[in-house]
């Protein structure tokens, strides 16, 4: 925001340039006291200090500043309990993706499968792909979906290898982070019409404890 | 508050302890030297006084302005070098500064003059590096059977010699400037000359105060240039002093000549070429007079202006801080700590109130904007050299009216109590202006219209 320049006129004390260079001297040397001898405080997110260390310098990989709540990072595919994706392959990220770096082959439980859950979802991905480095980190995948199976929510943003080939990241590699269950969820069925008991939007919660960045 | 309390211990226990320690130390090389061969002390104290301690001050001043800039602008600085996990906050980054320097490509331009572009960074570095030898940095004393001095040389002419060298490194930068083959460099070049041949009058008259104030307390037959008489002249009392804790108030310089100091610090600060008068540099428009050249030589000019720091130091702690001198109590400290002892702690104290010198010269480069040329010329010849001519008749004067110097040290009282009021005065910046902005009116109240 632009802000107005006084420009009044020096009195004959300012002009005389030695008194206020002093205690333009007074400035540095108070901060040169307040942080040569008093200890820096380390924690990242305190970037207003109000301590008599002034010191903001955040040291880069040993600390990290923690992510606003809405930070879009490296994608994962959310787990079920049972450690299976709740991926059902809809194909409704991979559509909406507009670098189009999602790959998904979908696959069928078996009808005869004798667990509940996957009786009632049918499909799965056998192949989910995403080429990391056509993502233009939109976060539409995650808005599209309606399972709630992909978030951007590991806070990793500076992910780096020598080779092209590590950011096709393959299902094993996205399935990751804690399990994410609903009380709306499919395999959770109820009995009667009652409505399911939310607690909260868990959907726009975070449920993994955040740890600091990537 | 939560303190750095190894910092602390540090600095008001370990750097004291390791000065004093050194000081000891050296003192006991001199004399051993001494005793080997007449002038043999004189040959050890260019290798602990210039080699040991300006070389080393100076190579860990390249650190430190980076360090204590840092401080000042609420940053760590440096802290990334390390010996496998020895660390030391950044210690080793001027070791690997050195290293880098010394191993760059050392290129010369095609179209330079190689016989002086090879010589100049040895001009601009030998005369400065020459300048500490007249400084001194513990009084004589009496050990092993020699009386030796931390000083190298102690000619007569002290203060002479000083400016003599002073305005020699002028050769190295001008020389820089012409050899290169190179506009921006010949500009700075240039721009050196002037600067010094403007501030070198200013330079010399400042300290005719001091020299005609010291006359005063100097003993017949002795030379009121000789630093170390100024240093001597400087432990005697204008009031007080001796009694059991010896306490008073000492002829020390900043006392007599605040004027004086003022202006021999601005003109010998303008001489080291650094920021706020950072001209024959100007990283912004003209790079500099060193822009040609790449490793080590560029190395000799940078550590040269951190040893004119060091030397810059060294002799206005001679000249206005009294020297080795404490201000009070010194007759009781040698009284218990015996004078070997106790001239070792003078030794401490000297490089002590060089280090707050150093820092000194270091905050104001990192407080100030730099100067316009213009205002440097101005700077140079319109204020400085009248305050000094001022400074020299009213010091004149006042040591001819009263020769006890009191009369001039209430003189000088008096400038320091205006400077004292003067920045006492300056209060904090008027709150800001309220929003002066028409408010604007709202459309939705005399629609009707």
């Amino acid at each position: 925001m632009p802000y107005k320049v006084s420009n009044e006129k020096l009195t004959l004390r300012e002009q005389a340039y030695l008194p206020e260079m002093i205690r333009g001297l007074g400035v540095t040397a108070r901060h040169f006291l307040r942080n040569l001898f008093t200890r820096r405080d380390p924690a990242p997110e305190i970037l207003d200090r109000e301590g008599p260390c002034q010191i903001t310098t955040v040291q880069y990989p040993e600390e990290k500043v923690e992510y606003p709540p809405g930070y879009r990072g490296l994608h994962r595919l959310v787990p079920r309990e049972d450690g299976s994706p709740r991926c059902v392959a809809c194909y409704m990220c991979a559509t909406v993706c507009p670098a189009q770096c999602i790959y998904i082959e979908a696959g069928e439980y078996p009808a005869d499968d004798p667990s509940a859950p996957n009786r009632v979802i049918e499909r799965y991905p056998t192949k989910f792909v995403i080429d990391e480095l056509r993502c233009i980190v939109c976060g539409f995948c995650v808005e599209a979906c309606p399972k709630d199976a992909i978030r951007m929510d590991t806070g990793l943003h500076a992910v780096s290898s020598e080779e092209r080939r590590a950011f096709m990241l393959e299902r094993e590699a996205l399935l990751r982070g804690p399990a994410v269950e609903h009380p709306s969820d499919p395999w959770r069925k109820r009995e009667d019409s009652s409505a399911p008991e939310h607690g909260e939007k868990e959907a726009h919660r975070r449920i993994s404890p955040r740890k600091n960045g990537g | 508050m939560r303190l750095r309390w190894g910092m602390i211990l540090l600095v008001f226990v370990g750097l004291p302890a390791l000065l004093f320690g050194l000081s000891a130390g050296f003192y006991a090389l001199a004399a051993l030297a001494e005793g080997l061969f007449t002038g043999g002390a004189g040959v050890v104290n260019v290798f602990t006084l210039l080699l040991v301690m300006v070389m080393v001050f100076s190579a860990l001043l390249t650190l430190a302005e980076r360090k204590w800039s840092a401080a000042m602008q609420d940053r760590i600085g440096p802290n990334r070098a390390n010996l496998g996990p020895l660390r030391l906050g950044g210690l080793f980054h001027f070791v690997a500064d050195a290293l880098k320097m010394l191993f760059k490509e050392d290129f010369t331009p095609a179209g330079a003059d190689k016989w002086l572009f090879r010589l100049a960074p040895a001009l601009a570095f030998i005369p400065v590096f020459c300048l500490f030898a007249v400084v001194p940095v513990a009084p004589p004393v009496e050990l092993f059977g020699e009386t030796v001095s931390l000083q190298i040389a102690n000619p007569d002419f002290g203060v002479l010699y000083v400016f003599a060298f002073a305005s020699l490194a002028v050769f190295g930068t001008a020389l820089a400037g012409w050899a290169s083959n190179n506009k921006l460099a010949l500009l700075g070049g240039v721009r050196a000359t002037s600067q010094m041949i403007s501030y070198e009058v200013a330079l010399g008259l400042s300290l005719v105060g001091a020299i005609a104030a010291f006359s005063a307390l100097t003993p017949a037959g002795g030379s009121s240039l000789r630093l170390e008489q100024m240093v001597e002249s400087q432990s005697t009392w204008l009031w007080g002093g001796g009694g059991g804790f010896d306490f008073g108030v000492p002829a020390w310089g900043i006392l007599l000549q605040p004027l004086g100091f003022v202006l021999f610090f601005a003109a010998a600060f303008a001489e080291t070429k650094r920021a706020p008068f950072d001209m024959p540099e100007g990283e912004s428009e003209i790079v500099g007079y060193f822009v040609e050249y790449s490793g080590m030589r560029f190395g000799l000019f940078m550590i040269s202006e951190f040893v004119e720091i060091v030397v810059l130091s060294g002799v206005i702690a001679s000249v206005f801080f009294g020297g080795y001198h404490l201000p009070f109590g010194e007759a009781w400290l040698q009284g218990h700590l015996g004078d070997f002892w106790f001239a070792a702690l003078q030794g401490s104290v000297f490089w002590l109130k060089v280090i707050v010198l150093a820092w000194l010269q270091l905050a104001i480069r990192w407080t100030f904007p730099r100067f316009r040329y213009d205002q440097v010329q101005k700077l140079g010849w319109r204020i400085l050299l009248p305050a000094g001519l001022f400074n020299v008749f009213a010091t004149a004067a006042l040591v001819l009216l009263d020769p006890s110097l009191r009369l001039l040290a209430l003189f000088g009282l008096a400038q320091i109590a205006l400077l004292v009021y003067l920045v006492g005065s300056g209060g904090k910046p008027a709150p800001a202006a309220p929003d002066e902005r028409p408010v604007a009116v709202s459309d939705h109240d005399g629609v009707s219209a």
